[in-house]
């Protein structure tokens, strides 16, 4: 069923479809795809993916009937189960749930930092459907998990979440995504930091063949204040990670990391972009990549920095190591400069593994697997050490033995 | 950045391009425009067989159908392709002379003012020179002596002529008239270039090099260079640039094709230095250049340098793909964009071959307004076992109304291919520029000598005959906006 056709027919279950400008905003962006040939060489939004799934699909959405969990269970630190993508309103002097409004549905097209030819993006403004936003008040010291559970199959979530974190605040947020029925849930989070706030940001993905997750998260970060972001895929099922974070006022940083694991045929997307629009900003981007079997990723970076934006200091990284004769990688680390007092770089690395490193072990009496995967979690040893939560730090651990039990 | 920095700035800004002039000479022209009667009009001119005209055509209805690549970030008003001359030759030069007593003196005086008297290169530097005036290969030197080795280095519409074997073998099989449209273009109305063939086992004992230069107004210039080294051959080959000022924008689609057969390596090296523009980024040569190596060859070897500092626009990826197995493909380059210069360069190391190899080097540097990008990509086919590549790319910025950009494509999809990249972007180190000052050096001095030095890697891969002539260049480049 084609784009038009789905939107008109399920028009009464999508968001704010009452609502005469954003039915002219979701107009244009059928428009788009009507329009659009799909080229995939040169949009990177549908870079190695069968579109053709995401773009006739059948649309189903189902009401949760549990509403979901808010549970304080010990101080400053709240555990939620998200339904489908919702989660009832919740309200306490720390922080607050809501529903998402109509003005949040436009909040982040104003700017030009996520590309308009980005079609998962539009999608989820197109069929919108479910999502909750969080106000984290001013001064407190949070800790969330969120717990996303789809119930059942065939599902089409379009999801938006909104994350606000005010003057002062610090959230520890723990998102998880396990979920084993052929849905596809496309969720976009739009996530504000305010002046000296910070966000620490997990996201555990770890879902079955046939779900396909599609995460996009745009943050701005105003003074002195940082958002961290880390993202673990270990998904059977394909996964996109597209994160945007801007730096609109200075001494604020965004620091975007990922790790992801493929086998089989599966195929994972990543994107990270940090647009530098303040001075005395810095950013990381880092992603590092497993492929074995006939696995596909690629991986776009980029970092741009605004003719203010002096004294900028920007690095990215990406690695990648293929297991299998049959995987490949693409990365395409990019940089755009305009302001001459920065210092950024940018570092590129693809290939087996050391050899070199293999003998050594093997030479030590180790069996030729044994040391490949001790090689593989001392190539991402990094990333895991800094985990300062115990619990999810074996919960990684745990997914991390799952996929190595398999490599060969 | 201090006020002395800004007043050398200004001052050295106003510098004019040195060798802005126009040397007047008659010249025949078709009409205006690009039909088929143009092409006709070209291949008649050029004396072609039929075979060759077909060619064009065939080139001509691919490009009718091609749109202009748009991924390159660059900005420039749309080209109108019915608004240029397609061939421009000196008037009584259909007939060769025979040596350079019969050239027109206004002709010789313009290579004196370049700085390149033909009858002192001849004894002096031992280069033999096919010098390239609006299209017609004016004077070919030396031809004896590389005669007498094998060595064929002839124009191109001479090689059409005399060898057509080799160039119904050889012409377009790297770069196809269909790859994109400046190819298709350039496939339809290309009127010369030089064609070198060395022949089995042969080094090529001296540098062998072309000067172009564009004259009329309006003319679009659309070179086409072919170099095939046979079977364990050697040859390095110089091409070098300079052009008069002009107001009006000119095109300029170059197609170079190399092709390395076994154990045969070919060295290429530029120096580009067209008319940038002036300082409100009027006028200026386009330059949508299409280079393109084969290493068809075990053990082959391509080898690209190239220092850009001219141009309006640059648009150029001198590529290699290496197909024999270990071949090696390098490229160094240095582009310097000052004013309202846009240069998108950098290359395309393709490894199908096992075990080869690749290195790229780039330096960019941007000052005043301009916009300077390097875009690469290095792939890795299925077959590549144990490819290397290793990219560095070094952009350094002048002042904060220019840009550098870095657009690396790394494509691996064989799990024994290494790739390494890495990339900086920064300022001139002020304790550097410190230090300098301190032992005497003047500002603009001490910041020449930091970029030569930033430059020197990629400087020094260029033969003797143009390390000057490059290290000059740097200079002059810079002096525009620092010193």
């Amino acid at each position: 069923m084609n784009i038009q056709d789905n939107y008109l027919k399920n028009k009464n279950n999508i968001f704010f479809s009452k609502n005469k400008d954003i039915q002219n905003h979701r107009e244009k962006l059928i428009n788009i795809f009507e329009n659009d040939r799909f080229d995939k060489k040169n949009n990177e939004s549908i870079k190695n993916i069968n579109l053709k799934n995401f773009i006739d699909f059948k649309y189903k959405y189902l009401m949760p009937e549990e509403t979901s969990v808010i549970n304080n269970n010990q101080e400053n630190s709240y555990s939620i189960v998200s339904v489908n993508g919702q989660c009832s309103s919740f309200k306490d002097d720390k922080i607050e749930i809501t529903k998402i409004l109509d003005e949040d549905y436009n909040d982040f097209s104003k700017n030009d930092t996520i590309e308009n030819n980005d079609h998962f993006v539009n999608l989820n403004s197109l069929f919108l459907n479910s999502g909750f936003k969080i106000v984290i008040k001013k001064n407190n010291n949070i800790k969330i998990k969120i717990s996303n559970i789809i119930t059942d199959d065939n599902l089409t979530i379009f999801q938006k979440n909104n994350y606000i974190c005010e003057e002062g605040s610090f959230l520890n947020l723990i998102e998880e995504y396990e979920n084993k029925n052929n849905s596809t849930s496309n969720i976009l989070k739009v996530i504000k930091l305010e002046k000296n706030s910070q966000l620490n940001h997990f996201l555990i993905q770890d879902n079955s063949t046939n779900h396909n997750l599609i995460i996009t998260t745009h943050s701005s970060c105003k003074k002195d204040s940082t958002y961290a972001q880390k993202v673990y895929n270990f998904s059977e099922g394909y996964v996109r990670n597209f994160h945007y974070s801007e730096l609109i006022e200075a001494n604020s940083e965004a620091d975007l990391q990922g790790i992801f694991f493929l086998k089989d045929n599966n195929t994972s997307n990543n994107k990270t972009f940090v647009k530098h629009l303040a001075e005395d900003c810095k950013s990381n981007q880092v992603y590092k990549g497993i492929l074995n079997d006939r696995s596909k990723a690629t991986y776009f970076s980029k970092t741009h920095v605004d003719q203010l934006a002096q004294k900028t200091e920007g690095y990215q990284l990406s690695k990648g190591i293929l297991l299998s004769d049959n995987a490949s990688y693409f990365s395409k680390p990019e940089l755009k400069i305009y302001a001459d007092d920065v210092k950024c770089s940018h570092g590129a690395t693809i290939g087996p593994i050391d050899e070199n490193a293999i003998f050594y072990l093997r030479s030590r009496g180790m069996s030729i697997i044994a040391a490949t995967k001790l090689l593989i979690s001392s190539f991402i040893n990094e990333e895991l050490s800094s985990i300062d939560n115990e619990q999810m730090s074996e919960i990684i651990q745990m997914k991390l033995v799952r996929y190595l039990s398999k490599v060969k | 950045m201090n006020s002395e920095t800004l007043n050398t700035l200004d001052s050295y800004s106003k510098n004019k391009y040195k060798y802005g002039f126009v040397t007047e000479i008659d010249n025949e022209k078709p009409k205006k425009g690009l039909n088929e009667d143009t092409i006709k009009f070209i291949s008649l001119k050029k004396n072609e067989p039929e075979w060759m005209l077909d060619w064009r055509l065939k080139a001509f209805s691919k490009w009718k159908k091609m749109k202009e690549p748009k991924w390159a970030n660059l900005s420039f008003p749309e080209i109108d392709y019915q608004d240029i001359y397609y061939y421009s030759a000196p008037k009584g030069f259909e007939k060769k002379p025979k040596d350079l007593s019969e050239v027109d003196p206004k002709l010789i005086e313009t290579y004196n003012k370049l700085g390149i008297p033909l009858e002192e290169q001849k004894v002096l530097a031992g280069v033999a020179v096919d010098v390239v005036f609006d299209s017609v290969s004016v004077a070919t030197t030396y031809k004896g002596e590389l005669e007498k080795l094998g060595i064929i280095f002839c124009s191109i519409g001479e090689a059409i002529q005399k060898h057509p074997d080799l160039i119904k073998k050889y012409l377009g099989s790297v770069i196809p008239a269909g790859d994109h449209s400046f190819s298709a273009l350039n496939s339809a109305v290309f009127t010369d270039g030089s064609f070198v063939y060395i022949p089995e086992g042969v080094k090529c004992p001296m540098e062998l090099s072309t000067y172009f230069r564009i004259n009329a107004e309006n003319t679009g210039q659309f070179e086409r260079t072919l170099i095939i080294a046979d079977k364990g051959s050697y040859v390095s080959y110089l091409e070098g640039c300079t052009a008069p000022k002009r107001d009006d924008n000119q095109l300029h689609a170059a197609n170079v094709e190399l092709i390395a057969l076994e154990d045969a390596e070919i060295k290429y090296s530029t120096v580009q230095n067209w008319y940038p523009g002036d300082e409100d980024g009027k006028g200026g040569i386009y330059n949508f250049v299409t280079k393109r190596g084969l290493c068809a060859g075990k053990n082959s070897k391509i080898s690209w340098t190239q220092v850009e500092t001219g141009s309006a626009i640059t648009w150029k990826y001198p590529s290699c793909i290496l197909k024999g197995d270990n071949s090696i493909g390098e490229f160094y380059s240095v582009a310097i964009t000052n004013n309202f210069q846009q240069a998108d360069t950098g290359t395309k190391m393709t490894h199908i071959g096992k075990n080869t190899k690749s290195k790229i080097i780039s330096k960019g540097i941007s000052l005043g307004k301009s916009q300077n990008t390097y875009r690469g990509e290095v792939s890795f086919l299925r077959k590549a076992d144990k490819a290397r590549n290793y990219t560095q790319c070094d952009s350094l910025l002048v002042g904060n109304k220019c840009g550098a950009h870095t657009v690396p494509y790394i494509d691996s999809k064989n799990n024994t291919a290494v790739v390494e990249h890495e990339a900086s972007t920064s300022k001139i180190n002020e304790d550097q520029l410190y230090y300098c000052r301190q032992r005497g050096l003047s500002h603009e001095e001490a910041v020449s000598l930091i970029v030569n030095g930033f430059c020197k890697q990629v400087l020094q891969e260029l033969p003797m005959e143009f390390a000057v002539e490059a290290q000059k260049l740097v200079s002059i480049s810079l002096e525009g906006s620092v010193g």
